[in-house]
């Protein structure tokens, strides 16, 4: 795959729900490699964009995925209900998609391995044993985002990453997704609300509201 | 059997073991609770935490639907297993693909099937009177040990074997798709394979499970050894060892119960089960005081 084609090309995304439109005609492209944003008001269908990316729901128009390798893809979802009382720790639900053996059976000792190295990445060693139930929602993004960088992804998506998080928090993600970058030539997708956030991390920015208002660099949808 | 049955009893005679286990119905029993436990107690985790919890009380109740079925179309009053699992197994179907597709609340939706279910149930019920005693289909409404055979205790242990099998399978993938459906399928789950999957299972597990505890009463053993294991258990796998084990005892416990005091077992095991639920929901409640 030449270094040129996008990663990702979206064409005459149509999505209707009830015969309300959702996303009207929304064309895209991801730059191979780049940080690319979407903004826009609620209900604007940044998520609805997203669920028709991983195939979640059926749409009208063409999404193409131009992988160079395995294809592999993140994802850190906008939100992660959990039930309080429900007893599967961080090592549980990082070893899910680590071992073929049951999880109820106990974790090999290579995904345990795995989980350790995953919780160093984000900042989280030792949170093994701790219910997510009882993680606080800067500690649950970070989980999330340990379990969407293994294994390493060709394109990363998060949804609201930065929603309910304290500034602490926030500028931890934002140096991660900057680290991220430098070291691997990452394409991120960046569902935001945080503007000023996006104006400093994202290469191209796109401004939805059903329909494409604006897209192109930071300074130019927010100039 | 016979020489197994015997060498139980001769072990009995001489003390080793309980004097109940003279008698062959009380061995099959307690053999049934061995492989009931691992089965309802394993799936009862997963129905608690995909909350399938009124989904397996609407089977149930199919269940009865079934029998009534089976026995009008002249199945055995002994095992009317055709007609429980065919009916069972189209009723857990309609339930999915309408649950997927409706946009009322799931519960909503199968508190309808519910009531289509045990309306109907009760229809052919009446008119099953008319070639039956009543009394006769008592032991599958409500569980009985006396009428389990070899039979049945061989079926138990063929449908555990494959429902344990094919569940180790798909385990990750369904625990994974039940905390978040979309992070499930990133990870290459089928959504709809799985509840479909996960839906069959269960239906084969209660069917082969009712002549013991009874079709009005198999949801509390999908259901209650998990709640009573989310009061004490830390992790995923001693939540599926407490489920297990909490099976095995309300299991246990209710048929000595329902052997001393003649009694249904299906009723017995539901009472014990519940027991264990509260006793471990105070243990909760101890330790958060404790700790607070």
């Amino acid at each position: 795959m030449s270094g040129d084609t996008p990663l990702v090309e979206i064409d005459s995304l149509t999505i209707r729900r009830h015969r309300e439109a959702l996303l009207d005609r929304v064309s895209i492209r991801i730059a191979r490699g780049a940080l690319h944003a979407i903004v826009g008001p609620n209900g604007a269908g940044k998520s609805t964009l997203l669920a028709a990316l991983l195939g979640h729901i059926p749409f009208d128009g063409r999404i193409a995925l131009h992988w160079s390798g395995a294809g592999t893809i993140g994802y850190v979802p906008q939100t992660f209900p959990i039930d309080p009382t429900l007893p599967v720790t961080v090592a549980d639900f990082l070893a899910l998609t680590r071992q073929r053996r049951p999880v109820c059976f106990g974790i090999n000792a290579n995904a345990r391995a795995k989980t350790a190295a995953l919780l160093g990445r984000v900042g989280l060693t030792g949170l093994e044993s701790r219910p997510l139930a009882v993680l606080s929602g800067g500690e649950l993004r970070r989980v999330l985002l340990a379990h969407a960088l293994d294994p390493e992804p060709e394109l990363l998506i998060l949804d609201e990453p930065g929603s309910g998080l304290d500034e602490a928090s926030a500028q931890w993600l934002e140096d991660t997704l900057r680290d991220l970058r430098q070291a691997r030539r990452l394409t991120i997708v960046l569902v935001s609300h945080d503007t000023d956030r996006v104006r400093r991390l994202a290469d191209r920015v796109t401004s939805l509201d059903r329909h494409v208002v604006a897209e192109g660099p930071p300074d130019e949808v927010f100039a | 059997m016979t020489p197994f049955y015997t060498w139980i009893a001769d072990l009995a005679q001489r003390g080793w073991l309980p004097g109940d286990f003279q008698y062959p119905f009380l061995i099959r029993g307690f053999l049934s609770v061995l492989v009931l436990a691992p089965i309802l107690g394993g799936l009862s985790h997963l129905v608690v935490t995909r909350r399938m919890a009124f989904f397996s009380a609407a089977l149930g109740q199919a269940a009865l639907t079934g029998v009534a079925i089976g026995l009008l179309l002249g199945e055995p009053l002994n095992s009317p297993y055709g007609g429980m699992f065919g009916f069972c197994l189209l009723a857990t179907l309609a339930m999915v693909y309408v649950k997927r597709r409706a946009t009322l609340p799931p519960d909503t939706l199968i508190g309808v099937f519910h009531a289509l279910t045990l309306g109907l149930g009760l229809c052919l019920l009446v008119l099953l009177t008319r070639q039956f005693n009543v009394h006769q289909v008592e032991s599958v409404l409500f569980g009985s040990l006396l009428t389990v055979t070899d039979g049945d205790l061989l079926l138990l242990v063929v449908v555990g074997i494959v429902v344990g099998g094919l569940l180790v399978r798909e385990y990750n993938h369904l625990l994974l798709d039940s905390l978040n459906r979309p992070l499930a399928s990133v990870a290459g789950a089928r959504s709809i394979y799985l509840e479909y999957f996960f839906a069959v299972l269960l239906t084969l597990s209660i069917v082969v499970s009712l002549k013991i505890i009874g079709a009005l009463l198999v949801e509390a053993l999908v259901v209650v050894p998990a709640a009573a294991a989310r009061n004490v258990a830390s992790s995923t796998r001693s939540y599926l060892v407490w489920s297990i084990a909490v099976a095995f005892f309300a299991g246990a416990g209710g048929l000595a119960v329902s052997t001393k005091f003649l009694v249904p077992t299906g009723g017995a095991v539901v009472l014990a089960v519940s027991t264990i639920f509260f006793v471990t929901l105070a243990v909760r409640t101890m330790r958060r005081r404790s700790v607070m």
